[in-house]
């Protein structure tokens, strides 16, 4: 394990000095403790370190040695793909990071391994406030949204096209928020229901609209956002359910006080689908008041349901 | 751990150590090794290992030199190492997420040194906006907290979501925490005569009582506490067209079996008829109620009761 470990290291010092690709025979040269002669277990080896050296977010070149590339490959790790950049950071700061890991925790990944690249754990540990969901594929969206590099992948069967602008998490959810190529607008997704990888284009590709939050785009309820045509829609609240609702939808949406204690909210309704469940969750303790349209959407749907036929 | 995690775990905890040593020349070792998460004797194998490392060919002025003088260490030669290994994207997300999350709670100093530690974080990565981290809240959070701080008994006014019910409850909140989306409360109900969880966003009314109450043991595992269906919950099976693929990716379910065509039979506990109705109702047409027998109409009745209020349509 000691002789694994001491050749990782000697690999990585060698890969970070060197000034040009380096061959594989050339690193076996090299480094020590050295590879074997055998040319297919010394490939298979040296992958394999490739890979231990990858998931700790190392990053081996494969460089063409020859313009016209036919010859063998080199490798090297490029310093401004390895070192971080200068931090400065304070063992206050840094306590105050080891608080915030252990207190909020995410979903399989322990940050903890994080902190001993910025300088290790001082001061205490937290004791769990909040967990919060985590994706494999979270760190790729996100990484494409830094480096303004478009990402495609499958959503609900069908591929899409995204300059992805920010990852947002809400309501316990990550979503990628970004300009859908294929529909020309802003769209957002659920991170956890895209199949499979996440592919990713060149970096720089994209402009970020100025003054935009990713957060804007799902700040709204889920039924303001959606492609239906807009609708002001108001609905009546029972008197048990108003202080809640209005809760929910805040302040602002209130549009009349009854004096027995119900209330008349008012909403934008872009996502008819999205509004329905919203109306239906609070079963028979609200009603759509206007317009007809929605109303007789939902009373449509109820008659369906209570008839036992599809729609 | 297997091997292979074995030699990644150490490698990485070496490749934060050198940079640290290389700044920090002559620390002492009990504080590398907490510093580093590692025992002093694993500190010192590592140190040892690492003389036998540097630039080919491997001659005296190549090698990294350690020097252990009594409890402090001094390395030289290793200039390569003197920055350490950047961060990688999903570290990047996950220590921005923790530390906006909790800066997003209630209470923290928005100037304070974690403000300020992601502020450098986020230039580093380059990430500004594009990551935002929205924890919600809940109107007596404060309220609810403070009582966990001090022991104190309140009454509570409850909005039972899945029961459809207002109550009126004396609770011994025992911790607040925020998972699937939402801030809790962990509290000894003395309605209930048991441990519960109540939604924070749920609680209407917190009134102190002035009592103080023993802390009991509180459960760590957040999961176990939200989520316990109990034998005897009722244990309805639908049939879901393949738009209704949320239920299962939403819910939890004790069993789930797909139809050809992208439909799904889904089995799930039901503590609770307004859970059920409302489950029914969102569904609509997507959904069939196909056991047992006595709830196959239970989304026509929901409907119904619904309808009454539209009846001069």
């Amino acid at each position: 394990m000691s002789d694994r470990l001491e050749r990782l290291l000697n690999l990585t010092a060698t890969l970070l000095d060197t000034r040009r690709p380096l061959t594989l025979d050339e690193i076996a040269e090299r480094v020590s403790p050295s590879y074997p002669d055998d040319r297919t277990t010394r490939r298979r080896q040296f992958e394999r370190d490739k890979e231990t050296l990858r998931d700790l977010g190392i990053d081996i070149s494969v460089e063409s040695l020859d313009p016209f590339g036919q010859a063998e490959v080199g490798y090297r790790i490029r310093p401004e793909r390895y070192y971080l950049p200068e931090l400065d950071l304070t063992d206050e700061e840094r306590a105050a990071l080891h608080v915030a890991v252990t207190a909020v925790r995410l979903e399989g990944e322990d940050a903890r391994d994080a902190l001993l690249k910025l300088g290790g754990l001082t001061g205490e540990a937290s004791a769990a406030v909040a967990e919060l969901p985590a994706s494999p594929v979270l760190g790729d969206l996100f990484d494409a949204a830094a480096r303004r590099a478009p990402v495609r992948f499958r959503y609900r069967g069908e591929e899409r096209d995204l300059a992805p602008y920010g990852v947002v998490l809400r309501w316990g959810h990550w979503y990628v928020v970004g300009h859908d190529r294929g529909r020309d607008a802003p769209r957002a997704f659920r991170v956890d229901r895209i199949d499979g990888d996440v592919a990713v284009g060149s970096p720089g590709d994209f402009d970020v609209p100025a003054g935009f939050d990713p957060a804007q785009l799902l700040r709204d309820d889920p039924m303001r956002f959606g492609d239906d045509r807009p609708e002001h829609a108001r609905v009546l609240v029972d008197p048990t359910r108003a202080a809640w609702v209005v809760e929910q939808l805040g302040d602002e949406a209130v549009e009349e006080r009854r004096d027995d204690g119900s209330v008349v909210v008012g909403l934008e309704v872009v996502n008819r689908d999205a509004f329905r469940s919203w109306v239906l969750g609070l079963l028979d303790h609200a009603e759509v008041l206007a317009p007809d349209a929605l109303r007789a959407d939902l009373v449509e749907w109820l008659r369906a349901l209570a008839n036992g036929k599809a729609s | 751990m297997s091997p292979k995690a074995v030699a990644t775990d150490r490698l990485r905890r070496v490749l934060a150590l050198v940079p640290w040593i290389l700044a920090h020349p002559g620390e002492h070792l009990d504080d590398l090794a907490s510093r580093f998460g590692m025992t002093r004797a694993a500190l010192e194998r590592e140190l040892s290992l690492l003389q036998f490392c540097g630039l080919p060919p491997y001659t005296a002025d190549r090698l990294i030199d350690v020097d252990v003088r009594g409890d402090r260490v001094t390395i030289r030669l290793a200039e390569y190492f003197e920055r350490s290994l950047r961060l990688t994207p999903s570290e990047g997300v996950a220590l921005l997420t923790a530390g906006r999350a909790l800066l997003a709670v209630p209470g923290s100093d928005p100037n304070g040194p974690l403000a300020r530690a992601l502020d450098k974080l986020a230039g580093a990565l380059g990430a500004g906006a594009n990551v935002a981290v929205d924890v919600g809240g809940a109107r007596h959070l404060d309220e609810l907290r403070d009582a966990v701080r001090g022991g104190e008994q309140v009454e509570i006014d409850y909005y039972s979501y899945a029961r459809d019910e207002m109550t009126t409850r004396t609770i011994d909140p025992t911790r607040v925490f925020h998972a699937f989306g939402a801030w809790y409360v962990a509290a000894y109900c003395h309605r209930a005569a048991g441990e519960r969880l109540f939604r924070a966003d749920r609680v209407r009314a917190v009134r102190p009582t002035g009592q103080r109450f023993e802390p009991r043991p509180d459960s760590e595992r957040v999961e176990e506490l939200v989520y316990h269906p109990r034998p005897d919950d009722l244990r309805v099976t639908l049939r879901l067209a393949p738009s209704a693929r949320w239920v299962p990716e939403t819910y939890p379910t004790e069993k789930v079996v797909d139809e050809p065509g992208g439909g799904c039979t889904v089995t799930l506990a039901v503590s609770e008829r307004a859970f059920l109705d409302r489950l029914l109702l969102a569904l609509g047409p997507a959904g069939e109620v196909i056991a047992p027998r006595e709830e196959r109409d239970a989304g026509a009745r929901a409907a119904r009761r619904l309808l009454a209020r539209y009846d001069g349509l």
